[in-house]
């Protein structure tokens, strides 16, 4: 019969060198019993006793990588930082880079602008993903062949020249600001050009032309504000209360009206909505401008909370 | 009044180097695993038992302890015993920890209350 006793050594010896593990086994059973005969004398019924002796030994894995030295950990405190650099260093240009070329070169190929920014995004995914796992496979790997002594010590010549007390980086900034450009650049552009096609082929815009008479104008003005906000961030180079004021004012200022043209049915051009059979069906419509609202709701509560926080653990 | 979790970990770093110079010392007698704890424990040395059995296997690896398999009893066990390269960190060992404990006797007599 198989004992509690024999399941916990072969459990232990399973992850111990073939070498060790006859003697090993021996002395791991014999203390066993040991610790079990030292509780019966006191008086406990053996089955009690047994799974107590277990219970005190812990988890076999775990002690096994005791008497193995093994690491019980991926990456440890030695390698951890320089894994950590590495990887963002990679990741924040090599997936945007790769995704963008493959992008553009499927753009010229298909002449269909949505299947190759589809393309471009997948590949920059693959990429991320081969970036994290073979970076993580390679550093794994160091920890466990102890060759710790080839990492570059760290200099005094590494501290960042910044200012301690920079919160906003050149970085966020540049990205915020592309990204605003990005959306006051389309919103013109779809008016020829958004992508979406009515069933002869031609462009369909995406936005009620109506509006240009003065909300599409509105937003964009209130988008280089907030273009504005992001360069007044970068030089006050933290988040103050005015700051955060003035981001929860523009923020608003662009999200209230978009939010409520949804709700009013004014926001989305009606041919759009008239050329997918989907969205006259039942209240998808109704579906979608809830999701929509409810999504930048979210974003905006993110947005000025952000502000809100970080002002106030900058209080003095 | 630090909470216990901090304390406990306090303690657990300052007892930890210990197990390894009182397992030298009382294997100048020798004695198998079980036998072990049980005297250090006595001893004011309390030690879980998957700390102690890994760490012996250690020390006899490191040339530390030596072993003999003893077969006269009712089962075999494995008897450790302090080798002389034992001895030496021993004595060594031995020495810093008197060596903090006066450091740390003039600290306290030395300090401002």
């Amino acid at each position: 019969m198989t004992t509690l006793t024999d399941r916990y050594v072969a459990a232990t010896l399973r992850s111990v060198a073939a070498a060790r593990r006859e003697e090993i086994a021996a002395e791991l059973r014999a203390s066993i019993e040991d610790m079990i005969e030292g509780r019966t004398a006191g008086g406990q019924d053996p089955a009690t006793a047994e799974r107590e002796v277990l219970t005190e030994l812990g988890n076999p894995a775990e002690l096994a990588a005791r008497y193995t030295d093994r690491r019980l950990q991926l990456i440890g405190p030695t390698y951890y930082l320089a894994w950590q650099r590495l990887l963002t260093r990679l990741l924040s240009f090599v997936p945007a880079t790769v995704g963008t070329v493959v992008g553009v070169i499927a753009a010229v190929d298909e002449k269909t602008t949505g299947g190759a920014v589809g393309q471009g995004i997948t590949t920059a995914l693959q990429v991320a993903l081969h970036i994290c796992f073979w970076v993580t496979l390679v550093f794994a790997f160091l920890e466990r062949t102890n060759a710790a002594q080839h990492l570059p010590k760290w200099t005094v010549d590494q501290l960042p020249k910044e200012r301690v007390d920079r919160q906003i980086t050149l970085a966020d900034t540049a990205g915020a600001i592309a990204w605003i450009g990005l959306v006051i650049a389309y919103l013109p552009l779809q008016r020829y050009r958004s992508f979406v096609t009515d069933t002869d082929g031609g462009n369909l815009p995406v936005f009620d032309p109506a509006l240009w008479s003065f909300w599409l104008p509105f937003l964009i003005a209130m988008l280089v504000a907030n273009a504005g906000l992001e360069l007044a961030k970068y030089r006050v180079g933290h988040w103050t209360w005015p700051l955060a004021a003035a981001n929860a004012v523009l923020t608003l200022a662009v999200a209230v009206p978009v939010v409520w043209l949804l709700q009013t049915d004014r926001l989305l051009n009606p041919d759009l909505v008239a050329r997918f059979d989907w969205l006259q069906q039942g209240s998808n419509l109704d579906a979608v401008t809830a999701l929509a609202a409810g999504g930048t709701i979210l974003v905006v509560l993110w947005e000025i909370g952000y502000g809100v926080v970080k002002a106030y653990r900058n209080r003095r | 009044m630090p909470s216990d979790d901090v304390l406990r970990t306090h303690l657990q770093e300052l007892r930890r180097g210990t197990v390894v110079v009182a397992s030298l010392v009382a294997l100048r007698r020798p004695d198998y695993g079980y036998a072990l704890l049980q005297r250090l424990t006595g001893a004011g040395f309390p030690v879980d038992a998957n700390t102690l059995y890994p760490l012996l296997r250690r020390l006899e690896e490191q040339g530390l302890l030596t072993s003999e398999w003893n077969t006269e009893e009712s089962r075999p066990r494995k008897f450790y015993r302090t080798s002389e390269e034992g001895e030496r960190v021993l004595t060594r060992l031995l020495d810093d920890l008197a060596a903090v404990q006066t450091s740390m006797t003039a600290l306290i007599e030395g300090a401002d209350r």
